[in-house]
């Protein structure tokens, strides 16, 4: 009896390992299924998930003794996680405001605090930038940039240095976070002019 | 009760199998294309793995000439990530449908080292390669011909 028990797990194990290969879910805001219908309507998908181990990988790669890298490898320790989801259509209208909204509700929680909302051209195009705060440090940030034929979702988690930030441009699907710091600065530039005018 | 621990795996590998070479055969069978062998690629891995000191090894090759099939980007991503199994994860997907361009990127942790899978479709030809690296030893060997590289431009200077 315990034989046959035993080859039953056996052969379960065998079957089932197929069906077990499963990618493991991203904590992007994205319902799968719109992101399976972005992806089959974009004439080009840039897709990016690295986890912290990942990161970690990344970062043994990166040379100490040159500024720039020694930089970039101390922003890459404290984060736990890199994900963008950037879709580029032939044409106008291949995704809907309401799936925009979709992917915004999803981030529109108390923990996330908007940072950034810019909306040009009657709409057409906006970038939404929000950051998430836990005891006074920034833990990380959500960029949602819509234009009429490119829609990118990016989201960073871990401990973020703002100033930092666009030193990540060179990697794929990341050239939108030089823009970011540029709008986050001048952001913070125009908050420093209202309180010097209130004075 | 062996054979049944034999032949259930038997059949579960005859029936797509996994890993490296699974995914060539899942490929060979969906696109009716054929896999271009690098012959001695043990030797070269063997090789990679000394002249690197071990950071480099597990060198796995299959090229398609020929590809001439459009594939679909989301089926080819589903096929390989359910043949590469449980354990490997998504780093990069880049799809291109001008052209036929496709580029997958799989890491898999193996304590110490990180195994590294790369498809890529570009036109006619699709290349599929399989590494183990061991950043630690790898960094130290990149390092060394970094180190060389800056001596040549001071002396050139």
């Amino acid at each position: 009896m315990k034989n046959r028990w035993m080859a039953f797990v056996l052969g379960a194990v065998a079957l089932a390992g197929p069906a077990l290969a499963q990618n493991v879910g991203t904590p992007l805001p994205l319902p799968p299924q719109l992101e399976k219908d972005l992806a089959a309507k974009a004439a080009n998908v840039t897709e990016v998930t690295l986890n912290k181990d990942m990161l970690g990988f990344a970062s043994k790669f990166m040379n100490d003794k040159d500024k720039d890298q020694a930089q970039v490898n101390q922003l890459i320790q404290g984060l736990e996680g890199i994900y963008v989801r950037d879709y580029e259509f032939d044409k106008e209208g291949e995704y809907s405001m309401e799936d925009i909204e979709k992917v915004r509700q999803a981030i529109e929680t108390p923990d996330w605090t908007p940072m950034v909302r810019d909306r040009e051209r009657k709409g057409a195009e906006m970038t939404d930038v929000m950051i998430k705060m836990v005891n006074g440090e920034t833990k990380g940030m959500f960029i949602l940039s819509a234009e009429p034929k490119e829609l990118a979702i990016v989201l960073i988690l871990g401990n973020i240095h703002l100033d930092q930030l666009g030193q990540l441009k060179g990697l794929s699907g990341l050239s939108a976070l030089g823009n970011v710091e540029k709008d986050v600065k001048s952001n913070d530039k125009e908050k420093a002019k209202d309180k010097g005018g209130d004075q | 009760m062996l054979c049944l621990a034999i032949v259930v795996p038997w059949i579960a590998h005859a029936a797509g199998g996994g890993g490296f070479d699974g995914v060539v055969s899942g490929i060979e069978r969906e696109y009716h294309v054929h896999a271009t062998r690098i012959p001695f690629m043990g030797l070269c891995s063997l090789i990679a793995g000394t002249a690197t000191h071990g950071g480099v090894g597990g060198v796995r090759v299959a090229e398609f000439e020929h590809f001439d099939k459009a594939a679909d980007g989301d089926e080819l991503n589903r096929m390989v990530a359910e043949k590469l199994g449980q354990g490997w994860q998504r780093m990069i997907r880049e799809t291109s449908r001008h052209g036929n361009e496709q580029t997958l990127i799989f890491a898999h942790r193996e304590g110490r080292r990180m195994g590294l899978f790369i498809l890529d479709l570009d036109g006619n030809e699709m290349d599929v390669v399989q590494v183990s690296v061991d950043p630690d030893h790898l960094k130290e060997t990149i390092g060394k011909y970094d180190h060389h590289e800056g001596n040549d431009g001071q002396e050139s200077d």
